[in-house]
C-alpha cells in the first residue's frame, strides 16, 4: 500500500454538483478497490499556466489516498476518459513524507542538543581578548565540536 | 569585537556570511556569498503545490534559475527542478511565457 496525490484540473464550465458527483464516483472507485481515500480538496477556479484543450482557466481538485498500485492505473484510466477532466497528476508521497519526516527528527534531535550546550560557553566569552583563541571552539555553535 | 577575530572558517555565526568574499588588492571587487533560501529557513519540503515559492526560481521567461545564479545548494536545487516540473506538468507554471 501506498500513498498517492492525484491533483487533476476539472473544467471551468462545469456545475459544481456535476464536478462532486464526479468525486464521491471515484472515491467510490477507490473504496471499492480496497483504498482509503484520505483527503479530498477542492481548491476551485484557478488561471493555468498555459492553454490546455482550448480553456485558459480550471478547476483543480486534489485527492489524497492510500492505495496498491493497481487501483492507482484504474484511477488514471477513469481520469483519462473523463470528459470533465482535462489533466492530471499522480505523485507518490509516502517516500517523500518518510524522508522528511526523518529530516525533522534530526532537525529537532540537533536543535535540543545545542539548547542543552549553548549556555555555558556564552557565559564564557566575555573573558580576557588573550582567552578568545582557546574558548572559541565551544562558543561557536556553528562548529561541528563533537568530532 | 574580538570575537570575530578568530579563523575565517568560524564566521558562521552571522549568516550573510562574508566568509567567501573575494577582495583582492587590485581589482576592488567584493563578492557577496550566495545563500541557499531554502537551508536559511530550514525549509525540507519542496512542494509542487506551493506555487509561490517556486515562482521565485523561475525566470521572466519561465525558466529554471540556475544555481550559480539563485545560490540554492545543490541537493535543494535538485528537489526544486523535480517540484517545477511537477507543477508545469499540472499548469500551475508555464514550460514556457510568451513575451
Amino acid at each position: 500500500m501506498r500513498t498517492y496525490e492525484e491533483l487533476f484540473i476539472v473544467k471551468p464550465d462545469a456545475p459544481e454538483e456535476e464536478v462532486d458527483q464526479f468525486v464521491e464516483q471515484l472515491r467510490t472507485q477507490l473504496t471499492t478497490g480496497g483504498a482509503t481515500v484520505d483527503k479530498v480538496e477542492k481548491w476551485g477556479k484557478r488561471r493555468l499556466a498555459y492553454r490546455v484543450d482550448k480553456y485558459r482557466e480550471g478547476a483543480y481538485v486534489l485527492l489524497e489516498f492510500t492505495a496498491a498500485s493497481e487501483v492507482v492505473k484504474e484511477l488514471e484510466r477513469r481520469l483519462r476518459v473523463a470528459d470533465l477532466v482535462i489533466k492530471f497528476l499522480t505523485v507518490r508521497v509516502d517516500h517523500t513524507r518518510k524522508r522528511l519526516e526523518k529530516r525533522k527528527k534530526q532537525r529537532d534531535k540537533r536543535a535540543a542538543k545545542r539548547a542543552a550546550s549553548a549556555p555555558p560557553p556564552s557565559a564564557a566569552v566575555p573573558g580576557a581578548p588573550g582567552a578568545v583563541h582557546a574558548g572559541e571552539a565551544p562558543a561557536m555553535p556553528g562548529q561541528p565540536k563533537e568530532s | 569585537m574580538p570575537e570575530f577575530k578568530g579563523r575565517p572558517g568560524s564566521a558562521g555565526q552571522r549568516p550573510t556570511g562574508g566568509d567567501k568574499a573575494v577582495v583582492s588588492q587590485k581589482k576592488q571587487y567584493f563578492r557577496r556569498k550566495k545563500i541557499c533560501r531554502f537551508c536559511v529557513e530550514k525549509m525540507d519540503d519542496i512542494n509542487y503545490k506551493d506555487v509561490k515559492t517556486l515562482h521565485a526560481f523561475v525566470a521572466e521567461r519561465g525558466k529554471i534559475v540556475p544555481r550559480r545564479i539563485s545560490g540554492v545548494c545543490a541537493p535543494h536545487q535538485r528537489r526544486l527542478t523535480d517540484a517545477i516540473k511537477k507543477a508545469r506538468n499540472i499548469a500551475l507554471l508555464p514550460f514556457a511565457s510568451q513575451g
